[in-house]
């Protein structure tokens, strides 16, 4: 299968600190490696602060990255003009009530993207009912304004814009954390019908793993900046190798009877990016970390063709056949 | 329960909102009990009153809010007829409160440490170095590293997960009998917030405090709570042990909640999930039916004759609902429903 999305050592800093402070870089992304087939779902998790909306906003093209190219059916993103970006790029945002605007009836948002294509008329009319139909709006609420929708209903909306240019790839930033459990849901089954009629490609960002491992086909995990552990959803939750994309699965708390809160072993804070530990990033809060992880930082290493990661000393595996040792 | 070890009692609280042209009646009838040591939690979606209950019971809600309650009880003393004055020396002394955003319910104006020393000197005869002290004592309690640097900082300058920390240091500060959480970890990183709760949980075993816990979060509730009460509407629906509701819920509405939550490791990839269809309906007037009747897969034209009163379903458990309480005539299926789109089209053609 052809990768529709491609990352090639991706990195992007900012300039922090103003007035007296001393200007000080702040490395959010460092050399992001990634490829999305078409048609499939990439989970991308990690906790805040790990890089994963800098990546979102450069897949987006609201920015550049400072090294390192992206690449859009073969060819760099930058050689898009916006207007063709948009049509093979959609997001859905997080927030319903703050990503719609409030002044606009429901059929003059979906209906947005492709007046500023040019497109209009009747066709257009006919094709926002028919989207607003499949996403699941009753047909009256199309004439309403956002405030006069659920949760559910503006999330629904949001995602009717995003497919109406009929996008290659979608980019849903944690597309559910402001809705309730029994709308989440809806909105899950939704994104999952979706992908599979559409043949879209998905990033899903996330800090819910229950909604990564629901919609998901590959995971990929971000430890500040970094991918460190990429692979089929499958292998991710039964056999994690990274250390970290462990913490973060058994942190995950199941509604179900008798169920006990984990024993995280992340005690020590997460790390500022503009002042990374030295050798592997993730050491100081590693239970497993020994002397070279402070030295020297991991490379990737592959655990078989999809599954890769960056530890010295991964899970389930014994120190001689440990990679870098 | 025996009334010695309980600590707070709610009974039949109603809290109404006058709005232009009617009244919203947000929070009725609400009955809960939390014993000495013993962490209560109240579960329920955005609008179902938990919030407002428990800004009720901290009686911290605005002059317009109408609340009226049969039993207002901290320990033997009611809170109903308690003057502000009383309220403000009961709050943050024996009733303290964790708040969802610590950025919001810390002053950016103040350190830390005069944050803490306010707290202690409002409430006990204590000098700004005995307070200083007892603070320190506190936030080295609750796991901040370099506590006597922290005293010194102001809130901008810690993470959210210390900001929390913060908090509940603070909120221990007097030694309070009952301790209430709003949604203390939603604002927090999945792995802050197993942190912050094993802590909460931790520090709840070795003082005896009393945790009423307000959340949305069924997995939070699974790992804290001893005992549950579901809210929708306004209305308690459920009361039970936290094993006994998630194991076997009895109310349409829990199960419905249970059954549309994706676990990794139950669920597959795409399966269908299940939802509750509809949205919640606005709270006003007098009911006339069950509150959950126009949601519920399970609804008879029982349900609609009059209001559901509250039963005793066994083992302890109560249930706002008709339904056999053995569980059976339930159908797990029940929840996974086409999308909405033809569930919707179908109530809406009926109602409009």
């Amino acid at each position: 299968m052809p990768e529709v999305l491609t990352m090639r050592g991706v990195t992007r800093d900012y300039s922090v600190g103003s007035g007296f402070a001393r200007k000080q870089t702040l490395r959010a992304l460092r050399g992001v490696d990634l490829g999305v087939e078409r048609g499939k779902t990439l989970g991308l998790v990690g906790e805040s602060g790990c890089g994963k909306s800098t990546l979102a906003k450069i897949l987006l093209g609201v920015e550049e990255p400072t090294s390192g190219e992206v690449l859009v059916g073969g060819k760099p993103i930058q050689s898009y003009d916006r207007i063709e970006r948009a049509r093979l790029i959609q997001p859905v945002f997080q927030d319903p009530y703050s990503s719609l605007n409030p002044r606009m009836t429901v059929e003059a948002i979906i209906a947005a993207p492709m007046r500023v294509r040019g497109e209009g008329g009747r066709s257009l009319q006919a094709k926002v009912h028919e989207l607003a139909g499949e996403v699941g709006l009753p047909r009256h609420l199309v004439e309403a304004y956002p405030s006069q929708l659920s949760g559910g209903q503006r999330q629904r909306v949001a995602i009717a814009r995003a497919l109406i240019g009929e996008p290659e790839i979608l980019i849903c930033d944690e597309p559910t954390s402001a809705l309730d459990v029994s709308v989440q849901s809806q909105i899950l089954n939704l994104l999952h019908n979706l992908k599979r009629q559409l043949n879209l490609t998905m990033i899903l960002i996330s800090h819910n793993l229950a909604v990564v491992h629901h919609l998901a086909d590959d995971v990929a995990v971000m430890y500040l900046g970094q991918i460190v552990e990429r692979g089929p959803s499958r292998d991710i939750f039964e056999a994690a190798r990274h250390p970290y994309s462990d913490a973060l699965l058994k942190a995950v708390l199941p509604p179900r009877a008798g169920v006990r809160l984990p024993e995280m072993g992340l005690e020590a804070e997460f790390p500022s990016p503009v002042n990374p530990p030295s050798g592997c990033t993730f050491h100081p809060r590693c239970q497993k970390a020994r002397a070279l992880c402070a030295e020297q930082a991991p490379c990737r290493t592959d655990a078989d063709a999809e599954h890769s990661y960056r530890c010295h000393f991964p899970n389930n595996l014994k120190d001689e056949e440990c990679p870098q040792v | 329960m025996s009334d010695d070890t309980r600590i707070l009692s709610v009974r039949g609280l109603n809290v109404q909102i006058p709005i232009p042209g009617s009244t919203l009646w947000p929070v009725r009838d609400v009955n809960i009990d939390v014993g000495r040591g013993e962490t209560v939690a109240v579960v329920g979606e955005s609008g179902c009153g938990k919030s407002l209950t428990a800004l009720a019971i901290m009686g911290l809600l605005p002059r317009q809010a109408k609340v009226q309650s049969e039993a207002l009880r901290l320990n033997a003393e009611s809170l109903a007829e308690a003057s502000p004055k009383r309220w403000r020396q009961l709050r943050g002394d024996r009733i303290a409160m964790i708040f969802q955003d610590p950025m919001t319910a810390l002053d950016p104006c103040y350190r830390i440490g005069d944050q803490m020393c306010e707290i202690l000197q409002q409430h006990r005869k204590i000098s700004r170095s005995a307070a200083m002290k007892r603070s320190l004592d506190l936030l080295g309690k609750v796991g901040i590293p370099a506590p006597e640097e922290r005293l010194k900082q102001y809130p901008h300058q810690l993470s959210g997960g210390l900001r929390q920390r913060v908090m509940i240091a603070m909120a221990l500060l007097c030694e309070p009998e009952l301790i209430i959480a709003d949604e203390p970890t939603t604002a927090l990183d999945v792995t802050i917030q197993a942190q912050i709760l094993r802590l909460l949980r931790d520090i709840q075993r070795e003082t005896n405090i009393g945790l009423l816990l307000i959340t949305h979060d069924l997995g939070v509730v699974a790992g804290m709570a001893d005992r549950i009460v579901v809210m929708y509407g306004g209305e308690v629906v459920e009361v039970g042990t936290c094993d006994q509701v998630l194991a076997q819920p009895l109310h349409p509405y829990t199960e419905g909640l249970v059954r549309s939550i994706p676990v990794p490791g139950e669920t597959e990839q795409g399966e269908a999930l299940g939802y509750i269809p509809g949205i919640v309906p606005r709270q006003v007037g007098e009911r006339t039916a069950c509150g959950f009747v126009d949601r519920c897969p399970y609804a008879t034209s029982a349900c609609r004759e009059e209001p559901i009163a509250m039963r005793d379903a066994g083992d302890g458990r109560l249930m706002r609902c008709i339904l056999p309480t053995d569980g059976s005539a339930r159908d797990p299926d029940v929840w996974i429903l086409p999308d909405e789109t033809s569930a919707q089209s179908a109530t809406n053609s009926g109602s409009l």
